[in-house]
C-alpha cells in the first residue's frame, strides 16, 4: 500500500518538474524548431510515464493476475 | 408480444429524445444570447444525437446494461424464437443474422438506385431526374453500398462465424455487440431519409467546401456516418479482444481459420482508422453548424485537410471491405479444392503486410488535387508496394486451386470469381496508383469500373459466396443449388460485361459522378446500361431462392460441406451455447487429405468424438 | 500478439484481462482522434501561436494554461492514489480521493470554459478552430470522466467495491488517466510551441 502510493507520488513529483522545465523551456527559447522538439520529447516522457505507472499498462501483458 | 413492444419503446425513447434535443439546442441558445432560437443544421443536430442516445436506451441499452451503472438490476432478455430478432439480444448468432438481412436489404436499396442512375445515363441529355436528384441518388448509391461494402461480411459472418470458428460461446463483450448492431437502423433510415429532407450534392466523400456549403442534408449525412464509424470502432474492438482471449484450447495462430485470421486483421484497421472519417466528418459538422473555419481558404482554413484526414481512413477502408472478402474467399478455395490452404502462413503474411502498408498510400487519392508535388513519388511507390502481399494472398488461392479436386457448388463459383475479379481491379489499379496515368484518368468512368472490380468483384461475390455457404449454418435449410448457379452466371456475366466496358468511355474522359455526358457515348453506355439491368435482375434470383429456402427449404446436415472447420462440428443452427462441450483443438483446420489429422475433439461430449477429422472427402458428416 | 498465453485456459480467461484488454483498445481508437486534430492544428496554423490583435503578446493565457494543466495533474495523483486505496481495502480514503478528483476535474472544465469567454480570438479563425475544437473535445472527455467517476462514487459509498472487485473504479481511473495523457499534449500543442 505505502510502497505503491509512494511510488505514485514520486511520478507525480517528475511529471511536476518536468511541467515546469517544459514552460520554462518554452517561454525562453526563441528557435522554433528547437522549442518544438524539446516540447515534444518532453510530452512523450510525461506521456510514457502516465502510461506505465498510472495506468499500469504491463499488467495487459500479465492477464493472469487478478489486478 | 415482445418484438413489438421493444422496437416501438426504442423508437418512442428516440423520439422523446430528439425534442428533448430539439428544446435543450434553444434553451442554450437562449441562454448564450442568440437572437434567433431555430438554427435548422444545429437544432437538429442536437436532436439527432439525444435521439440516438433515447432510441438505444429504449431498445434495451437501459434495461439490460445501462441500469447496472446506477447500481440497480438489469432485466433479462426474454423473447424466444424469431422475436429476438427484433430485440437487444446479445447471442452473437442472431446479431449475425440481424446485421446480415439489414444489409442485404439495403444492398437491394442502394442496388436498386443503381438501376435508376442507369436508366437516367442509358442516354445523354436528361431524361428521367433532374441534376439534384441524380446527385442525391448518386451520393446515396455510394454512401449505402459502402456502408454494404464494410458491414455486411464483418457485422454478418464476422459475428455468427468468427465464435463458432475459435471454439467461443460468445462474443467478448456480448452486450456491447448487441448495442453496436442496434446502432445501425438509425443509421440506415436517416441516410434513406437524406432524399426527402434536401437530398445529397456532395457525393459520398463528401468534400468541403461543397459539403459546407451545400443547403441540402448534408448534416443528417454526417452524423449518420459519424455513427456508422461508431459502430465499425466497437465492432472491431470486440472482435479484437474475443480472439485474443476467446480462443479454445489449442486454437494456437497458427491454426486459426484464414478467415478469423482476415476478420481479425481487418478489425485493427476498423478499429484504428475509422476515426480518421469520424474526425472529418466532425470537422465538416462543425464548419456547418459550428461557424468554425476548418475549410475556409478565407478564414486560413484549408480544404486539403479534409482530403487528408478523410482518405486517411478511407484507403484502409478498402481493406476493411476486400481482407475479409479475401479471407471468405480462401476459405471457401480450401474447402471445395479438398486440399490444405496453400502457402498459410505467406497468406496471414500478406494479409499482415496489407494491413501494414494500408495507412502509408492514402494520398494516391489526391493525385490532381494541387498538394505538393513532392508528395507523388513517395505514395506511388508505397501503393504499388501493396501488391506484393496482396499477390501473396491471391497466389495462396491459386495454389489452393493447383491439383485439388475442386467441387464447384455455388459458394466455390463465388470464390473462383473473386479471383479472377480481383486480378482485373488490380490490373487496373496499377494505373491510377501511376501519377502521369492518373492524371488522365481521375474522376472518369475508368475510377468507377476499377473500384467495382475490386470492391464487388473481390468482397460482394465473397459475400455471396459465403451467404450461399453458411446459409445451411445460419438457418437449417439447404438453399436450392440449380437457383444458386443461376443467380452466379447471371451476376458474373452481367458484372463482367458492365464493369469491363465502363472501362472503356472512361479512357476517353467520361466523367464520372455526372447525370449528362457527350451523345458520343451513347451507344457504348446503352450497352453499359442493358448489362447493369441484366446483372441487377440477378438478385431477384437470389431472393426468391434465399427466402423461398429460409421457410421451405429442405433441413440442411449438420456439416453439408464436410469442412472441417469448427462451426461445421455443430448441429445446424447450432445450440445456445453454439457446442454442447467446449472443443479441443489438436491439428490445423485444413488438413484435407492428410492421413490422421483431426482439428479439433470435445473431449467431454461422448457424442461429438473426434469431429472435423478425415481428409479427402470423408468424414466428420454426423450431425 | 505478445498477449497469446491466456488462450490455453482451461476455466475460461479472468474477467478483468478481458475487459482491460477492451478498455485500451478503446483507448488506442480514441487517440488517433486527438492525434487527427493535433496534427490538423499543425497543418493548418504551422509552429506558430498567433499574436492579440493589435499587441506582440500571445493570444493564449499563459498563466491560466499552466494552472489548469497542473491542476489535472494533481486530479491524477488524486485518482491514481484513489485507485490504489479500493485495491488495498482502503475504501475511506478511496472515497474521498474520488470525490477530489471529481472536484478537480470540476475545476479544469471551469478553468476551460474561463478560457474561452476570454479568448482573444474568434472561433472563425483558423487558431481558433482548432483551439475550441481541440479543447472543446477534450473537456467533453473531462466531463464524462465526471459523471462516470460520479456513479462510480456513488456506488463506491454504498460498499460496492473491494479489494477483490474493483474494476470499474480501475476503469475509470485509467479513462481520467488517459485524458490527462491527452492534454499532455495538447497543452504545449495550443500554449507553448
Ligand atoms: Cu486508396
Amino acid at each position: 500500500m505505502n510502497k505503491a502510493m509512494q511510488l505514485g507520488m514520486i511520478i507525480a513529483v517528475i511529471l511536476a518538474v518536468l511541467t515546469v522545465v517544459e514552460y520554462i523551456f518554452a517561454v525562453n527559447v526563441d528557435d522554433t524548431a528547437i522549442r518544438f522538439y524539446g516540447l515534444s520529447g518532453a510530452a512523450i516522457a510525461k506521456a510514457a510515464l502516465i502510461v506505465w505507472y498510472f495506468m499500469h499498462f504491463g499488467r495487459v501483458f500479465r492477464p493472469e493476475e487478478a489486478h | 408480444m415482445y418484438a413489438a413492444t421493444t422496437v416501438l419503446g426504442g423508437t418512442g425513447t428516440g423520439l422523446m429524445g430528439f425534442y428533448l434535443g430539439l428544446g435543450f439546442a434553444m434553451v442554450m441558445r437562449k441562454l448564450f444570447g442568440y437572437p434567433d432560437l431555430w438554427e435548422r443544421d444545429l437544432c437538429l443536430s442536437v436532436g439527432y444525437v439525444f435521439g440516438l442516445v433515447g432510441w438505444v436506451l429504449g431498445i434495451g441499452l437501459w434495461g439490460q446494461w445501462a441500469r447496472e451503472w446506477f447500481g440497480m438490476k438489469t432485466y433479462a432478455n426474454g423473447a424466444q424464437g424469431w422475436q429476438r430478432y427484433f430485440t437487444f439480444c446479445t447471442d452473437h448468432k442472431v446479431i449475425g443474422i440481424q446485421y446480415m438481412v439489414w444489409f442485404v436489404v439495403v444492398f437491394l436499396a442502394a442496388g436498386f438506385m443503381a438501376m435508376l442512375m442507369r436508366v437516367e445515363l442509358a442516354q445523354s441529355g436528361m431524361q428521367f431526374f433532374n441534376h439534384d436528384q441524380y446527385n442525391a441518388v448518386m451520393s446515396l448509391h455510394g454512401i449505402l453500398m459502402v456502408a454494404v461494402a464494410i458491414a455486411a461480411v464483418i457485422g454478418g459472418f464476422g459475428n455468427y462465424a468468427v465464435p463458432l470458428m475459435i471454439g467461443a460461446d460468445d462474443m467478448a463483450f456480448p452486450r456491447l455487440n448487441a448495442l453496436t448492431f442496434w446502432l445501425v437502423p438509425p443509421v440506415g433510415i436517416m441516410l434513406l431519409a437524406t432524399p426527402f429532407l434536401g437530398g445529397l450534392e456532395a457525393g459520398w466523400t463528401a468534400y468541403p467546401p461543397l459539403a459546407v456549403q451545400t443547403e441540402s442534408a448534408q448534416t443528417l449525412f454526417n452524423l449518420a456516418l459519424m455513427t456508422f464509424g461508431l459502430v465499425s470502432i466497437l465492432g472491431g474492438l470486440n472482435f479484437i479482444v474475443t480472439v485474443i482471449y476467446l480462443r479454445a484450447e489449442g486454437m494456437t495462430w497458427s491454426r486459426l481459420p484464414i478467415f478469423v485470421w482476415a476478420m481479425f486483421l481487418t478489425a485493427i484497421l476498423a478499429l484504428f482508422y475509422t476515426q480518421g472519417i469520424f474526425v472529418a466528418l466532425f470537422m465538416v459538422l462543425l464548419d456547418r453548424i459550428g461557424g468554425m473555419s476548418f475549410f475556409n481558404e478565407a478564414n486560413g482554413g484549408d480544404p486539403l485537410l479534409y482530403q487528408h484526414v478523410f482518405w486517411f481512413y478511407s484507403h484502409p477502408a478498402v481493406y476493411i471491405m476486400v481482407l475479409p472478402g479475401f479471407g471468405v474467399a480462401l476459405e471457401l478455395l480450401t474447402h471445395f479444392s479438398r486440399k490444405p490452404l496453400f502457402a498459410y502462413r505467406y497468406a496471414v503474411g500478406g494479409l499482415i503486410g496489407i494491413v501494414g502498408l494500408s495507412g502509408v498510400v492514402w494520398a494516391h487519392h489526391m493525385f490532381t488535387s494541387g498538394m505538393p508535388n513532392y508528395l507523388h513519388p513517395p505514395f506511388l511507390v508505397a501503393t504499388e508496394l501493396i501488391s506484393i502481399p496482396t499477390g501473396l494472398v491471391f497466389l495462396a488461392g491459386l495454389g489452393t486451386i493447383w491439383m485439388g479436386r475442386v467441387w464447384l457448388q455455388t459458394p466455390m463459383l463465388f470464390a473462383l470469381a473473386v479471383l479472377f475479379n480481383f486480378a482485373c481491379g488490380g490490373v487496373t489499379g496499377i494505373f491510377l496508383a501511376d501519377v502521369p496515368t492518373d492524371i488522365h484518368l481521375q474522376d472518369t468512368y475508368f475510377v468507377v469500373a476499377h473500384f467495382h472490380y475490386t470492391i464487388v468483384g473481390g468482397e460482394i461475390f465473397a459475400l455471396f459466396g459465403g451467404i450461399y455457404y453458411w446459409f445451411p449454418k445460419m438457418t437449417g435449410r439447404m438453399y436450392n443449388e440449380r437457383l444458386g448457379k443461376i443467380h452466379f452466371w447471371m451476376m458474373f456475366i452481367g458484372f463482367n460485361v458492365t464493369f469491363f466496358i465502363m472501362h472503356l468511355p472512361g479512357i476517353q474522359g467520361m466523367n464520372r459522378r455526372i447525370a449528362d455526358y457527350p451523345s458520343e457515348f451513347d451507344n457504348i453506355n446503352m450497352v453499359i446500361s442493358i448489362a447493369a439491368f441484366f446483372l441487377g435482375s440477378s438478385f431477384l434470383v437470389f431472393f426468391y431462392n434465399i427466402i423461398w429456402s429460409w421457410f421451405r427449404g429442405p433441413a440442411a446436415a449438420a456439416n453439408p460441406w464436410r469442412a472441417r472447420t469448427l462451426e461445421w462440428q455443430t448441429s445446424s443452427p447450432p445450440p445456445h451455447d453454439n457446442f454442447e462441450s467446449p472443443p479441443v483443438i489438436k491439428g490445423h483446420p485444413y488438413d484435407y487429405g492428410v492421413p490422421g489429422s483431426v482439428h479439433a475433439t470435445f473431449p467431454m461430449g461422448a457424442a461429438h468424438a473426434p469431429a472435423g477429422g478425415g481428409g479427402g472427402g470423408g468424414g466428420g458428416g454426423g450431425g | 500478439m505478445a498477449v497469446a498465453a491466456p488462450a490455453m485456459h482451461h476455466k475460461g480467461p479472468d474477467r478483468t484481462a478481458i475487459n482491460r484488454l477492451g478498455l485500451w483498445l478503446f483507448f488506442f481508437s480514441e487517440s488517433l482522434i486527438f492525434a487527427l486534430l493535433l496534427s490538423s492544428r499543425f497543418f493548418l496554423e504551422g509552429l506558430n501561436i498567433p499574436l492579440k490583435h493589435g499587441s506582440d503578446e500571445q493570444a493564449v493565457d499563459q498563466v491560466l494554461g499552466l494552472a489548469i494543466t497542473v491542476i489535472l495533474l494533481l486530479s491524477s495523483v488524486t485518482a491514481f492514489t484513489g485507485e490504489t486505496a479500493f485495491e488495498h481495502g482502503r475504501k475511506r480514503l478511496g472515497h474521498w480521493m474520488i470525490l477530489a478528483t471529481i472536484v478537480l476535474g470540476l475545476i479544469f472544465a471551469g478553468g476551460v470554459a474561463y478560457e474561452w469567454k476570454t479568448a482573444h480570438f474568434t472561433r472563425g479563425e483558423a487558431f481558433g478552430t482548432v483551439f475550441f475544437t481541440m479543447t472543446g473535445v477534450h473537456a467533453s472527455h473531462v466531463m464524462s470522466g465526471v459523471i462516470m467517476l460520479g456513479l462510480v462514487w456513488v456506488q463506491a459509498l454504498r460498499g460496492k467495491y473491494n479489494e477483490k472487485n474493483h474494476w470499474p473504479v480501475s476503469g475509470v481511473v485509467m479513462y481520467w488517466h488517459f485524458v490527462d495523457v491527452v492534454w499532455v499534449f495538447f497543452y504545449p500543442a495550443l500554449y507553448l510551441v
